[in-house]
């Protein structure tokens, strides 16, 4: 009996099999995700404490090269720290009194929840999507800690990018330089709307696009871009970047150009999710 | 089942070398693809059952993490693991023309794909880019990556092999 079972088994026929299965699992995971997510809650119910362990084997050897600076290099370092501390802290009194100026002077724009006020959650990077050309990350933290779709993800520097997808315990995160990351801008200064885009084949310049300006926007080369208030999932006035090579298009009807993140993706270890989302049901 | 519960385990651990170690080493952004060598060795091998097996579960882990669409890459991995199977009685000790031809031919093949899924199907014409800037470095890495990962596989796959040699041995005499 087994071995019929055996030879009515040719590859042909178990290749066949799987194609079939992995037809339908492709059909159903387009449509809805409702049907996969058991077998993906199991699997990372196993995989993800792993990672997290494994995690410090990769970006461990990042660390141990820093690690690596002399005595020598630090005793000078740190004579200089000290003098840099002893004058900021000077500075610091002088900032003190302006920020309680600059308090009154937003409340009286209404402008007061800049970016710091956004609450806020920690959360490590461990994981790096494989695919050579999709730059996303997953983060340790999932649907138990919090975590919802489309909630923006920032680091110290700037935006980093947004949730598409989270789990039980653990978040997949799309960052602007993807290649079919979109986000609404505008410049800090002139408030010029456009469009930041990212693109694969700027990988090696480490740019992405900077697109749909108004021909007679101002933007000018170095300008901060900053998350414009009209997009629906970016909360406003998030740092992405700076504009570069801004040239009006051969249309003559726009203008474009690129834009250098302000956010160095290849060393980015620990991100925040500003918990708050754009649309609020409050 | 005790092998396949071992290739399972060695897939999860090749899926935690790709998502950490990888991108340590990857050169100019580009990362060498562990997961494909997987079901290419086995296959070669052991022969087609295997090969579609690891495969299967070596793309399932790949979809569920990577990708959004669960079951293309276990589809391309499966056949990409049959594939290596039929060569399978070609295989010899040391002879490394054969994993590296279809070590190369499978993430050509998957990466290929890819871009018609991801880039093709969107009006995106950037084929020679992608050719030249994505899968070419990646085939090369890869190829690399296998030939080091080549000899403790195989190892594995002796110590696994040697409980159940005899039952594997009619088993290829009735395929």
């Amino acid at each position: 009996m087994n071995n019929k079972i055996k030879n009515f088994f040719t590859p042909a026929k178990i290749l066949a099999i799987i194609s079939i299965f992995c037809a339908a699992l492709i059909a159903v995971s387009f449509f809805s995700d409702k049907l996969v997510s058991p077998l993906r809650e199991a699997v990372s119910f196993v995989v993800i404490p792993l990672q997290r362990g494994v995690n410090g084997l990769g970006i461990g050897v990042v660390k141990s090269e820093e690690k690596r600076k002399t005595i020598e290099e630090l005793q000078s370092y740190s004579s200089e720290l000290e003098e840099k501390v002893a004058s900021l802290e000077a500075q610091n009194e002088q900032l003190k009194k302006d920020n309680k100026e600059l308090d009154d002077l937003k409340k009286l724009y209404d402008m007061d929840q800049s970016l710091a006020d956004y609450p806020k959650v920690g959360a490590t990077i461990i994981g790096i999507s494989s695919q050579n050309w999709n730059e996303s990350f997953i983060i340790d933290k999932g649907s138990q800690d919090g975590m919802e779709e489309d909630m923006n993800v920032i680091s110290a520097d700037g935006l980093v990018g947004i949730i598409t997808e989270v789990h039980g315990n653990y978040s997949k995160v799309m960052t602007v330089v993807s290649d079919n990351s979109y986000v609404t801008a505008m410049d800090e200064a002139t408030k010029d709307q456009c469009t930041v885009k990212g693109d694969i084949s700027l990988f090696d310049k480490g740019k992405i696009r900077l697109e749909r300006m108004k021909v007679d926007s101002k933007v000018k080369e170095g300008d901060r871009i900053v998350t414009s208030g009209i997009s629906s999932k970016y909360l406003p006035g998030i740092l992405i970047g700076y504009a570069n090579e801004i040239k009006e298009d051969e249309t003559g009807m726009s203008r474009s150009g690129y834009l250098v993140p302000a956010v160095d993706f290849d060393h980015l270890q620990n991100v925040l999710v500003i918990t708050k989302k754009k649309q609020t049901t409050d | 089942m005790k092998r396949k519960l071992c290739e399972l385990g060695i897939i999860i651990l090749f899926y935690l070398l790709q998502v950490s170690l990888c991108r340590v080493i990857a050169i100019g952004g580009v990362a060498p693809n562990l997961m494909i060598v997987l079901p290419v060795l086995f296959g070669y091998f052991n022969g087609s059952k295997e090969g579609m097996y690891v495969g299967f579960c070596s793309g399932i882990m790949y979809d569920l993490f990577f990708t959004d669409l669960l079951g293309f890459t276990a589809l391309m991995f499966t056949l990409i693991g049959f594939f290596s199977g039929m060569l399978s009685n070609r295989y010899e000790e040391g002879n490394f023309v054969i994993p590296i031809l279809l070590t190369a031919g499978g993430v050509l093949f998957y990466e290929f794909f890819v871009f018609i899924g991801n880039f093709l199907l969107q009006n995106r014409l950037i084929l020679p880019f992608f050719m030249t800037r994505v899968i070419l470095p990646e085939i090369v890495y890869t190829v690399i990556a296998m030939l080091v990962l080549y000899k403790p596989l195989q190892l594995l796959n002796k110590v696994f092999d040697s409980r159940k040699r005899k039952v594997k041995d009619i088993d290829e005499t009735i395929l």
